[in-house]
């Protein structure tokens, strides 16, 4: 089976703060991730997993380096061009969910596919992802009226909704309890034909990856394969 | 450190902390501070500017004019009055000739001045002409207007080159281009150079009582004394007041009202976004809460941070405002022979800093006080923004998209929509008010029938000729229009405008009815609501007018009418008992017009019975220039309050992205671009200018309007009703204001970084 690189990341260093205040969270990183790949980042608080999934899905600029994301490079392009390239090939899920608080679950998954440029047939696919994750009896409530689980899960469905290649999930257990954890990682590990990385500090959320990469002090220190059984 | 000092170093640090928000909340108390200081320029200006040029021209309390008589048998009758402090004659000539700086009328008005006893004028600049040589004094309207300076020359007829010497106000008139050009020159001086007069004719006097009460009585006894002066005619401080009314009074009256207005829409901005400047910081506050600091504190350190942005936007606004609007309002006390109004400003632009500062101060303590008061742990959770938003979502299948979803962020925060919408809709209903006064200051300008008139065109023709006339083609009716000027009997400081048509007048002139019934018979009598103020008069009042003949006339009042022809000071009565106290009393002949009637036709054949005529004008016609700078204030204050809309609607989505700074990166996360942020605050904008519109609209049409006509002239009611097209364009403007603000802010979004909103809390 041929593999194809989905995301890859080369030489990436990025400094945060300024003056004395300065620190360097990424220093030379490099990544690359293909089709149907897991990938966990693990690392201590502060080690820079997320800043280094920001800038693999192109919210954040890195000081030097190079990304290329389905074929588009990353850096260097426009804000518009960004949020174009986020729109048809990123999906994100936050540890926070995330959820816009004047939206239903479903208004929330609906809402990528109803930006301007958004591929054709959002409604439909939505429509059936909010079904496969058995949200439909609560598709219309709002955010605080859903539990933890149900939340994340249209967290979920928001970040594929459009279809994307690569999902990047910030510590998509850190606000759910075991039960919930445990579903989440199951439905991110079920993806099919898209590139998935996790960031988290959580065994069980590396334990679904196929190769597992931590983050010292700015730098990756080794890759491997899962912890998984 | 004190408490005091603790608080103020916590608000100088907020203020460091906040500069782009606390920029913003200063560019609002500077727009509402230069709203407030345009309406105490306009209001003190105009709404005093009687009075002071009153005492500053030591205006006689009787003017009197008559046909030319010697100068010692005037100053003989006035000294035998009672209560005389003192007086002064002069002689006033009208049609003389002036040229200046390739300008010249031959119809300009020479006051030659007895050279002594008071003025009767105040000298602005220079002094009165001196008791030789050839100098002059000129009015300053008109000096301004013929760009004379002192030391120029201005050519007088049959004097030759005069000096200019000085520049003068006298409130008896309302100033060039409103009246005629009017200089001051000394008999003195005129005698030494062309040889003195034996008996020196004068046909003013200007009489000064020691007690004004006594008016009345003077009067009464100076026209029972008044044997051997011809055409004698008085005139009292509250006469000339009504003079000047005739030529600007509606329009002063509305523009104090519209001043009153915009206090209004400035209190309730400035309070607005005081307000929620606190909303977006009850995070900030819990912390300080939860860290222990007290109420009172609290309160007093958002104070003093409103209180360090809002004294120099205040100091700045108002200057600005000052600026916008002073010469305009200069220019028009100035037609008004009034004195701008110096001084005078000091104490209410003085309130208007106050007010300008207290408002936001209150505005940030009180709202902070209130806060501080809740738990610590609800504010850290965001307050009522938490509680706020929340409601039950509707079906799945509703379409929402992200125009929906920027109108439900900025309905979540209910008070600051109620509280944007109010100024809004203030601002909108502001603005259409002053474009449907625009219109109304046209009509009155150029259309007859907005004063009642029925009568298209005057003529000058016998009365014999009438007959003739009514045959002609496009003559619909025809007859006399009497006019004559009296005086109540009881209150002989009150003129009136006496108009009588021998026959039914509403075919000629039919101003509303607003009591009783029209006049039936000989002895009745409509008269104008301004009169019937003045006089304390109602349907089966009597009304005695004295007229200038000596003969008196009594009425029963039938009822009052709606007129703006001199304030309202009318009374419409029959020809037949006027013709009898006054059988040459003045006429002109009055036509209504057939619809469609061929005017061409028409005044060829009037000319051809030896007619002469002339087109029916409004009440402003003379006064153009008037119009002109009223229109020019109208647009100072319409672009401050253009500024304010634009200000409010600018806030109101700025605090919307900021307090959505999660919301808008998640979408942006999600892939939005600028094209989809824009189209999110486009229905945020939405959500407060449709509502803000519609309530402008009902605001002008209920409650503005309305309101204004009555306060504007107590004698009419005008029908300050925007047309269509002004409410297209109001609502275009609303619209433009709000696409700036959609972009402006769209910008300013757009540069913060995706992850810090997602970061935040």
């Amino acid at each position: 089976m041929i593999s194809v690189t989905v995301v890859r990341a080369e030489g990436l260093t990025k400094t945060v703060g300024t003056g004395r205040a300065a620190r360097r969270v990424l220093d030379d990183v490099s990544l690359s991730v293909e089709a149907d790949e897991v990938v966990a980042i693990l690392g201590r608080s502060g080690s820079g997993k997320s800043t280094l999934l920001h800038l693999l899905g192109g919210l954040d600029a890195p000081d030097a380096g190079k990304i290329t994301l389905a074929g588009e490079k990353l850096t260097g392009r426009s804000a518009r061009a960004l949020a174009r390239i986020r729109l048809r090939h990123v999906g994100f899920v936050f540890q926070q969910f995330q959820l816009i608080e004047e939206l239903s679950g479903a208004e929330n998954v609906l809402m990528p596919t109803r930006l301007p440029g958004a591929p054709a047939g959002g409604a439909r696919r939505a429509a059936r992802l909010i079904e496969e994750l058995g949200l439909s009896e609560v598709a219309d409530h709002l955010p605080h009226e859903l539990s933890g689980g149900e939340q994340q899960r249209f967290a979920f469905a928001r970040a594929l909704v459009n279809g994307p290649k690569l999902v990047l999930a910030d510590e998509p257990t850190g606000s759910l309890d075991a039960e919930n954890g445990a579903a989440v990682l199951e439905l991110l590990r079920g993806l099919t034909g898209r590139a998935v990385v996790i960031v988290t500090h959580e065994p069980d959320a590396a334990a679904i990856a196929d190769r597992v990469v931590h983050l010292a002090d700015g730098r990756l220190l080794a890759g491997g394969p899962s912890l998984a059984p | 450190m004190t408490a005091v000092g603790a608080a103020l170093a916590e608000a100088r640090t907020g203020l460091r902390l906040r500069r782009r928000g606390a920029l913003l909340t200063a560019v609002g108390i500077a727009l509402a501070a230069a709203m407030l200081a345009a309406a105490v320029v306009v209001g003190v200006g105009l709404g005093g500017g009687f009075d002071r040029a009153a005492r500053a021209a030591d205006l006689p309390d009787i003017i009197v004019r008559f046909d030319p008589e010697s100068a010692s048998v005037v100053g003989q009758r006035i000294r035998a009055l009672p209560d005389i402090a003192s007086y002064s004659t002069r002689l006033e000539l009208t049609n003389t000739r002036i040229a200046a700086g390739g300008q010249r009328r031959g119809d300009a008005v020479a006051e030659v001045m007895s050279g002594s006893g008071r003025a009767g004028y105040a000298v602005v600049a220079g002094h009165s002409p001196a008791r030789k040589g050839s100098q002059v004094l000129v009015e300053l309207g008109f000096a301004q207007a013929w760009h004379l300076h002192l030391g120029s020359t201005l050519y007088v007829g049959g004097l030759g080159p005069q000096r200019v010497v000085g520049f003068a106000e006298a409130p008896d008139n309302v100033g060039y281009p409103l009246a005629k050009p009017r200089y001051y020159l000394s008999r003195p001086a005129i005698e030494a150079r062309l040889g003195a007069e034996a008996n020196p004719r004068v046909n003013l006097a200007e009489i000064w009582l020691r007690n004004p009460r006594y008016l009345n009585e003077v009067l009464v006894q100076a026209r029972a004394t008044s044997f051997g002066l011809h055409d004698i005619q008085f005139a009292t401080r509250s006469g000339v007041r009504v003079l000047l009314d005739q030529a600007a009074g509606i329009v002063i009256d509305l523009l104090v009202a519209l001043s009153v207005i915009a206090l209004v829409t400035a209190s309730v901005m400035l309070a607005a976004s005081a307000r929620a400047e606190v909303q977006r910081r009850l995070g900030a506050i819990g912390v300080r809460r939860a860290v222990g600091a007290s109420r009172g504190h609290i309160a007093l350190a958002q104070g003093l941070e409103a209180m360090l942005i809002a004294v120099p936007a205040a100091a700045l606004g108002l200057v600005a405002g000052v600026l916008a609007i002073y010469g305009a309002d200069d220019r028009l006390l100035t037609m008004l022979n009034e004195p701008p109004p110096g001084a005078a400003l000091v104490l209410p632009m003085a309130a208007a800093f106050v007010a300008s500062v207290a408002i936001p101060v209150l505005g940030a303590a009180w709202p902070a006080w209130r806060a501080a008061g809740g738990s610590p742990v609800a504010l850290l959770r965001g307050g009522e923004l938490e509680t706020g938003g929340r409601r039950r979502a509707g079906g799945s299948g509703r379409r929402g998209g992200l125009a929906a979803l920027g109108a439900r962020l900025v309905a979540a925060r209910r008070v600051r929509l109620a509280a944007t919408v109010v100024t809004l809709g203030l601002s909108t209903g502001f603005v259409l008010l002053m474009l449907a006064l625009a219109s109304e200051l046209s009509a009155l300008e150029t259309d007859p029938g907005a004063l009642g008139k029925r009568y298209q065109v005057t003529a000058t023709m016998p009365v014999s000729a009438v007959p003739r006339a009514r045959r002609i083609s496009g003559i619909a009716a025809i007859a006399p229009r009497y006019e004559v000027e009296g005086a109540d009997s009881y209150y002989l400081g009150e003129t009136i405008d006496v108009i009588a048509y021998p026959g039914n007048h509403t075919v000629f002139e039919d101003p509303p009815l607003v009591s009783g019934r029209h006049l039936r018979g000989n002895d009745q009598a409509e008269v104008g609501v301004g009169l019937a103020d003045a006089l304390g008069l109602s349907p089966g009042s009597t009304l005695a007018i004295e007229l200038s003949t000596g003969n008196e006339l009594r009425f029963r009042v039938s009822g009052l009418v709606s007129s703006l022809d001199h304030d309202g000071r009318v009374a419409y009565i029959p020809a037949r008992p006027l013709l009898a106290a006054d059988p040459s009393a003045p006429y002109q002949v009055a036509i209504v017009l057939t619809p469609g009637a061929n005017y061409g036709a028409m005044t060829t054949a009037l000319t051809r019975i030896g007619a002469q005529f002339t087109a029916t004008s409004g009440a402003t016609a003379r006064g153009v220039p008037l119009v002109d700078t009223l229109r020019t204030i109208l647009v100072a204050i319409a672009i401050v309050d253009g500024l304010v809309c634009l200000y409010a609607l600018i806030q109101a989505s700025t605090l919307t992205v900021q307090e959505r700074r999660r919301t808008v990166a998640v979408l942006r996360a999600c892939g939005a671009g600028p094209a989809a942020v824009r189209r999110l605050l486009l229905g945020a904008t939405l959500a407060l200018i449709v509502p803000a519109g519609v309530v402008g609209i009902v605001l002008e049409r209920f409650v503005f309007g309305p309101a204004l006509s009555h306060l504007a002239v107590n004698y009419a009611t005008l029908a300050l009703e925007p047309t269509p097209a002004e409410v297209l364009a109001t609502v275009a403007g609303l619209a433009a204001a709000g696409a700036l603000a959609v972009i402006w802010v769209a910008r300013q979004a757009a540069r913060e970084s995706v992850v810090a909103g997602l970061a935040a809390r």
